[in-house]
């Protein structure tokens, strides 16, 4: 799970473009939206590509992303149990 | 002095002329279907495309020759030649005549499919710039047999036509023409489709407009244009009203209480003289997306208050044409009125909570004023009114002098770190060097000028944003249609960068881009005048904004023509005279 968690933070500051910004800046459990990192709904699309891209999972729906994309824990959490690459 | 709507000339996929087009909507016959024309994977997105083969439109136009011409050329070299054909005009010698288009694809569906080969093949050295939306508009003149016109291309994504009609009309105001033939026109491309799938907002079965089920939009592709002029005996409609706003709020998403759009509505309704009682049917945007409809709906709501008048969505029937659909849902509308009934909000049957209800159609009609919403991207929201009979618009009461307070330029990428100045690393991340070259050249102008927000934006762009088109483009190829970044597509319009101005200095204003080749600054600077002369707007921000690729400079380098800076920002604050 922590090699999981230190790639999603790895993918995440590549597709975002997150330049200032280290995995250790990010904290496992730490909200992405809102107060937290501070991602938007644009953000959430490319989070969709990543999960996609790397872990072969699709999501149908942008709504679905809400719950899965809390932070970077809830993220691992979900491709650990759906991912099919 | 009235705006006599004299010819309308329209195609997409409900009909290849006007006749056909109103057949397929009093019929309630969609033109939506599985993809046959474009070349795309995404055979699981059902589409509204015009039914005829590039030949087939280069057959009708009596072009010759093998050479590739993009469709959204032939599609508007069509509808022109119909509404000219329609207005009876006669020889256009002698008279002063506009041709202005709205589009944002341009030749994108040519460039596209050379993409890869015009790396090496320097036969292929005519395309490059196929994609530059001011060319389609030199071409479409040329197709449609007119001489010696001025000619202008608007680009403010969706809304685009429907802001051609707004210059036309402005400029017959002040005298500039005589005839103006106006509208947009837009082919599918695959650089757009999966632009829009990227953003998850395309659904796979039919839209279904203002519906609680849902999920998205079809594209469509099309083309339509109406012949403007002053006071003529043969008029169709009248423009008696319309309004350019801009949402600032989201660059690919509209405001929760649909701010622009109602700002829009208002400001047209303001300028008919009309209530809105007098309002008896909205052609909506209506693009079938979640977002959308809700907050026009909310618009709509703010504008109409509890009486509603008729309103729907025809983009069931066409599938959303982009920047093509404000000249075609506003020659439906004109059609509409002609024939007295309202086009059906097709594929709706469940109310969204908090939404307007649509209309699914009635015969016996009679229709005096109508409103035609168009929006685009980045929240460039426009709103136009249709009239059979109208009291006309009257001169300004005083004309202000122009001048110039503060000027900008940003001409190399290692002035760009200066941004910080202004915007933080978590906002400039996703920009590209343009991007951040124009934001930096319009906040120094606007601070020289000491204003926070001007009153209007107009920006000016010859080929775009082509760095970031550049890395979609490629990526299309790399990953075959797959995994795409919606970030790029999102920066890729040509009013990427007035909006993103807006977004972030909260100007509801009017919001234009002008992007017609080298005329671009000069048409951009020609709307800021006219504006500021007839005390429409106290303070104009006018940009000029372009850039280059190794690519596209490797193309000019090849056929021995000047390589084109890597960019190229000019920022302007214009305003008025007080005394």
């Amino acid at each position: 799970m922590e090699e999981l968690i230190r790639d999603l933070k790895e993918q995440i500051i590549d597709a975002l473009n997150l330049e200032e910004i280290t995995p250790e800046d990010i904290e496992d459990n730490a909200p992405l939206f809102g107060d937290g990192l501070g991602l938007d709904s644009i953000d959430a699309l490319e989070l969709i590509v990543i999960l996609d891209k790397y872990y072969g999972i699709k999501l149908a729906n942008p709504a679905q992303g809400k719950e899965i994309f809390k932070s970077v824990a809830a993220i691992a959490e979900y491709v650990a149990k759906n991912r099919t690459k | 002095m009235k705006i006599s709507v004299t010819g309308l000339g329209i195609i997409c996929a409900i009909g290849n002329d006007a006749s056909q087009v109103l057949d397929s909507l009093k019929n309630k016959e969609s033109g939506i279907r599985p993809i046959k024309y474009l070349r795309s994977k995404h055979v699981e997105l059902p589409v509204g495309e015009v039914q005829l083969s590039n030949q087939q439109m280069k057959d009708m136009l009596g072009i010759e020759g093998d050479g590739p011409v993009s469709r959204t050329s032939l599609m508007g070299a069509i509808a022109i030649r119909q509404a000219l054909a329609q207005a009876g005009l006669g020889g256009l010698e002698g008279k002063r005549v506009a041709l202005i288009s709205g589009t944002t694809v341009g030749g994108m569906d040519i460039t596209e499919q050379y993409f890869e080969r015009m790396k090496t093949d320097d036969s292929l050295l005519y395309l490059p710039g196929s994609n530059e939306c001011g060319r389609s508009t030199v071409e479409m003149a040329s197709y449609a047999g007119l001489k010696d016109v001025q000619t202008c291309t608007i680009s403010t994504a969706c809304s685009s036509a429907l802001n051609s009609i707004i210059l036309g009309s402005e400029m017959l105001q002040r005298d500039e023409v005589d005839v103006v033939i106006a509208g947009g026109s837009e082919s599918l491309s695959k650089f757009h489709l999966n632009g829009f799938n990227t953003l998850m907002i395309l659904d796979k079965e039919r839209c279904r407009p203002f519906d609680d089920t849902r999920a998205g939009l079809n594209l469509g592709e099309g083309a339509a244009f109406v012949v403007l002029q002053k006071d003529a005996d043969n008029t169709l409609a009248y423009v008696s009203g319309y309004g350019n706003r801009c949402d600032a709020f989201h660059q690919t998403a509209s405001s929760e209480n649909g701010q622009g759009a109602f700002l829009a509505m208002s400001d047209a309704l303001t300028m008919a003289n009309l209530k809105p009682s007098d309002i008896q049917y909205v052609n909506a945007h209506g693009t079938g997306t979640p977002n959308n409809d809700i907050s026009e709906s909310q618009a709509l709501k703010r504008v109409f208050g509890e009486s509603l008048p008729e309103i729907s969505s025809t983009k069931a029937f066409t599938g959303h044409t982009t920047s093509a659909s404000g000249s075609i849902e506003a020659v439906m509308c004109i059609l509409a009125m002609q024939e007295g009934f309202t086009p059906a909000n097709l594929g709706w049957a469940n109310p969204i909570e908090g939404g307007i209800v649509p209309t699914m159609g009635r015969e016996g009609v009679r229709l005096d004023n109508v409103v035609c919403n168009s929006f685009g991207f980045g929240g460039n929201d426009s709103s136009l009114i249709l009239s059979r009979s109208t009291g006309g618009f009257s001169a300004p009461s005083k004309e202000y002098e122009v001048k110039e307070i503060s000027r900008q330029s940003v001409d190399s990428v290692e002035q760009l770190p200066a941004l910080k100045e202004f915007v933080t690393p978590m906002e400039s991340r996703r920009m590209g060097k343009l991007m951040k070259a124009a934001h930096l050249a319009s906040f120094r102008a606007s601070r020289e000028a000491g204003i926070e927000c001007p009153d209007a934006i107009i920006t000016a762009t010859s080929r775009g944003m082509l760095e970031i088109s550049q890395q979609f483009l490629d990526d299309i190829v790399v990953n075959d249609e797959e995994l795409l970044k919606p970030t790029l597509f999102m920066q890729s319009t040509h009013n990427t960068i007035s909006s993103a101005i807006a977004i972030r200095t909260k100007c509801h204003g009017y919001n234009i881009t002008y992007s017609h080749s080298d005329e671009s600054l000069d048409w951009a600077l020609r709307d800021a005048r006219r504006l500021i002369q007839t005390g429409k707007a106290r303070t104009v921000l006018v940009g000029s904004f372009d850039e280059s690729t190794p690519y596209f400079a490797s193309f000019a380098q090849r056929s021995g023509e000047t390589v084109p800076p890597e960019i190229q920002a000019l920022s302007i604050i214009l305003t008025r005279n007080e005394d």
